[in-house]
Formats: C-alpha cells, structure tokens, sequence
C-alpha cells in the first residue's frame, strides 16, 4: 500500500502520481487529507484501488475505466460522471449530478445523493443507502438506479429503460414515469444486488426487497405523435 | 459562479468567526475574483447600533465631516475611518421610518455616499478584489462575533464596484444580511413593484431584491423561516442564498437545486458554503457534510 498527502501535491501532481502508480499495478493507494478538493482521480484507465480519506470535491473519478475508488468522507457535484467501468463507494452523501451519465461500473452512495442522480445512465449499477434528490434519473436509457430511502421530486422523468426502484416514498414522478410493484424475479435479483453490496447492518436498515416499487417508462414519450401534444408541452 | 458562505456559533469554540469567513472565502475566491465581502455579527454594545458608510471610490476629505454633521441628532459616536469606510454608532433606532430618515440625512451629503450596513450586531465590509485583499485592508480574521457570511463574486451581469459586491443589507432593516449565488428571473418584474411603492434600489444587482424581499417580509413580523418560505414562492430563478439577522442564520435552495450549496452541523457550529472544500479549510474535525435538497430552507437561532 502506498500513502499519499493530498496537502503537499498540487491536484496535478496527485493525479499523475495516482496514475503512475496504478500503471505499475501498486495494489491499493490511500489519499490523507483531501480536502474536499475537485477532480481528484479523474480519468483513471486501469484497475487499481484508491481510498481517499477523507471527502472529495467535484468530478472526483470522472471519466474513470476500471479503478475502483472509496471516499471515506462525502463526495461533490459530478461523482464519476461518463464512468465506462469500475467501482465506487461514498461512505458518505454525494452532491449533485452523481453517476451522470454512466455507461457501466458501480457507485455505491451509503448516505444520501442530492438533485440530478444517474441521470442519463447509459448502463452501470446505482445504488444510494439514503434519500435521492429532484430529477433522479432523467432520461435513464439503461443500467439499474436503486434508491433505498425516499426519491424527491420529478423521479425518473422521461425514463427510457433504466431499471429504477425506490424503497422509501417517492415525492413525485417525472413525466412518463409510472410506479408498479416488484415481481418475485425481479425481488430477488434486488435482494441479491443489495446484499452484495451493502454491509449487512446498513442492509438490516433498509426496506426489504420486496417492498420496493420498480419505476418505469409509460412510453409515452418514446415516439412523438400530435395527438398526445398535451403531454409533450408538460413534458418540455 | 460566486462563492458564499456561513458561519453560527453554538458554544464558546471558535470566537472569532471573521478569521473562519475569511478562511473560508479563501478556499471560494477562485469562483469570485471580483469583489469580496464579510457580514460580520459581533457583540451588540447595549443601546447603540453600528453604521457604516461608504464613502466612494474618490472620496472628497471633507465628506466625514459633513456625515459627522448629519448624524448629530442620532446621538453619534465613536467615529473611525478605514479603507472607504466610515464607521460609527447611533443610538438605538426602531426601523422604518427613523432609520430611513438615518440614511436619507447620510446620503444626501454626496452621492457617493452610501450606507452599507446598519444593525445592533451587523457589520458589513466588502470590496472590489480578492479575499486576501479584504483581509489586508480591514483585518476581517481579528473579528470576534457570534455569526457570519461572506461571499465571493463573479459578474455576470451588472458592474464590478463596492456597491454591488455582496453581502447585501436589508436596507432600512436593521442588522438583515444576505448572500446569493444565482440569478433571480423575475428581478424586473419585481424591482417595478417595489419602485413603484418609492423602495430605492443601490444598484443594477438582482440579489439586491433578495435583501429587499426579505427586509419587508422580515418588518411584516414573518422571521426568517417565513420569510424564506414566501421567498420560494415570489422569487424565480435560481438561488442558493444565506441570511442573517443578529439572532438567526439560515439558507435556502431553489426549487431546481440549480445552484451548489453544503452544510454541516455539529454540536459546536453551522457551516454552509458553496463548496465542502470551503468548510474542511476553514474547520478541521470529524463531521459529515450533505447537500440539502431542492426547496430546503434551514434556519438556526441563537437562544435569546
């Protein structure tokens, strides 16, 4: 394990370093004092291990392929924006705009996520312990965004196909967006995704699987037709 | 962009709450290179509130002594000058129509001259520049208080001088202070209303109608809270906004949560900023840091 001191490097620096040191396949970094500064460890290609200890500022891991990163404090705005791949876990809350955009990987957030959560999710696992945000999944196209505690406004409004839960309640649904029960299948591949991970004594906090509502697309925005004008004029 | 902050005490932990603002107006200087300012709550001295007064970028040597004059009948002391800033106490005035004839009988004595804070506790500083700047004309981290805001600006659409840098009085109400980060879209439509009732607008600054907002409903009896609630109805736009008064200091988000803003609270102090990296350089510890949602508006009191 290699330490590094976030105070005495510029962002710069500490970014080459992590870069340098994952590419000679060090087995696992830890940051001290972060600081909560901003694009720390973006555009991480190679899989390695970074733990920062203590909370990142914006765009921390943005852009990232294959690292995996855990965040002992909290995260800012943009958390592992365009992920291709890899792994995250925020010990704490996440700021706006978290997993946006992701094509694949996972981000676990065990506290709570502010507005805009894996919106446009193009693939990838989301999954936030705590509460979510307003416009929680906007335009989710693929990938599954589970939310244990309660959703805000507008949740996966104009939604194409990620598969969205909720475990508490959900302030209110984004346009086209409909709430159904969980079918048993679906239950258990939940239960089992959850399971793996959550700790189980955060998992032991949060509703059983079956509990939870699935959010999908009313498809009514999929394709445009005049007649359903009334729609796309809430909708815009 | 814009950077704003907020500092409450609860204990007797960290007395000089000008020296965290300043630290934490340090680590947001780079969203607000031009102009910088502090709302400092200090402690309120019985009977008296402090003024302080611009006096413009040129000031003419004879304008402190025209002031001097003007305030007389206000029972007016301890006079002192720094930077562009003329600062001394009044007795004890209600609001409205006596602090009004207060700053009407300051202002005329050049148009200059502008009164930038008024209040029992309240003592706004600000300028054109960096924080750093602030800091060495006015020694900002030496102030011990109870509470404070500051804020970092960036133009985006009205001129870079003192007057509209921010923080923002509540003109004519006593010791209210705001900072925004935000615009507010329906500042037009809102700045003709109050004009047309004769409120007097300082600068072309759509926060400015934030302070003004929140003084009327403030004088309507509302507090903060109510106030920041009716705010979120009447005020479009986006806004991350903090306010205070001598007892209270609160924030509130826009229904969009368009605009950054973190909090934490622990049992020691409240701190809120555009950015967690504000609040880790200003206070080191252990605590957790979240960002509130769209629509929140917190509000904490100091027990009277």
């Amino acid at each position: 394990m290699t330490q590094l001191n976030a105070a005495d490097l510029s962002t710069r620096e500490l970014n080459s370093r992590l870069r340098d040191l994952v590419a000679r396949d060090d087995a696992e970094i830890h940051v001290e004092n972060p600081g909560a500064r901003h694009n720390l460890a973006v555009a991480m290609l190679k899989s390695g291990k970074i733990r920062f200890r203590g909370s990142v500022g914006y765009y921390c891991g943005g852009l990232a392929d294959g690292i995996s990163i855990e965040i002992d404090g909290s995260a800012g705005w943009g958390l592992a924006e365009s992920m291709l791949g890899g792994t995250f876990r925020v010990h704490g809350n996440a700021g706006n705009g978290a997993a946006a955009a992701i094509r694949g990987g996972t981000v676990v957030i065990e506290g709570d996520a502010a507005a805009r959560l894996g919106v446009s999710m193009k693939g990838g696992t989301v999954i936030v312990a705590g509460d979510c945000g307003y416009m929680a999944g906007f335009m989710g196209q693929k990938g599954v965004l589970v939310v244990c505690g309660n959703a805000g406004d507008a949740f996966a409004d104009s939604l194409y196909a990620t598969e969205c839960y909720v475990g508490g309640e959900i302030k209110s649904l984004g346009t086209d967006a409909v709430a159904s029960e969980v079918t048993d299948e679906e239950a258990a591949a939940l239960e089992s995704l959850l399971a793996a991970n959550l700790a189980p004594e955060l998992r032991a906090l949060k509703p059983q699987a079956r509990r939870f509502r699935k959010v999908v697309a009313g498809r009514k925005l999929w394709n445009f037709d005049k007649r359903e004008w009334k729609i796309w004029r809430e909708a815009l | 962009m814009c950077g704003i902050a907020g500092f409450f005490r609860k204990t007797a932990d960290h007395p000089e709450v000008g020296g965290v603002a300043l630290n934490m107006l340090n680590a947001l200087a780079c969203r607000g290179p031009d102009s910088a300012g502090v709302a400092l709550y200090g402690s309120p001295q019985p009977g008296r509130m402090v003024v302080r007064v611009t006096l413009g970028e040129h000031p003419d040597a004879r304008i402190p002594a025209c002031i001097h004059a003007a305030v007389e009948s206000f029972g007016a002391s301890d006079f002192s000058e720094v930077g562009a800033y003329l600062r001394f106490t009044i007795a004890e005035q209600s609001p409205g129509a006596k602090l009004n004839g207060l700053i009407k009988a300051i202002e005329t004595v050049s148009p200059e001259v502008e009164v930038v804070s008024v209040g029992r506790a309240l003592e706004v500083v600000k300028q054109v520049g960096s924080p750093a700047n602030l800091e060495a004309t006015f020694s900002v981290s030496a102030f011990v208080g109870s509470h404070a805001l500051g804020h970092t600006r960036l133009s985006t659409e009205s001129k870079v001088d003192l007057s509209h840098s921010q923080p923002f009085w509540g003109h004519g109400y006593p010791d209210l202070a705001i900072v925004h980060n935000g615009h507010i879209t329906n500042y037009h439509q809102l700045r003709r209303r109050y004009e047309q009732r004769g409120v007097r607008f300082y600068t072309e600054n759509d926060s400015e109608v934030v302070a003004i907002y929140l003084a009327e409903c403030l004088e309507q009896g509302s507090g903060l809270l109510g106030a920041f609630e009716a705010m979120m109805k009447e005020l479009d736009g986006s806004f991350s906004c903090l306010a205070a008064t001598a007892s209270e200091m609160g924030f509130i988000k826009d229904p969009f949560a368009l605009k950054p803003l973190v909090f934490t609270e622990t049992d020691a102090f409240v701190a809120v900023a555009t950015e967690e990296v504000a609040i880790r350089a200003a206070l080191p510890g252990n605590y957790a840091v979240s960002e509130p949602q769209a629509r929140a508006a917190r509000v904490w009191t100091r027990p009277a």
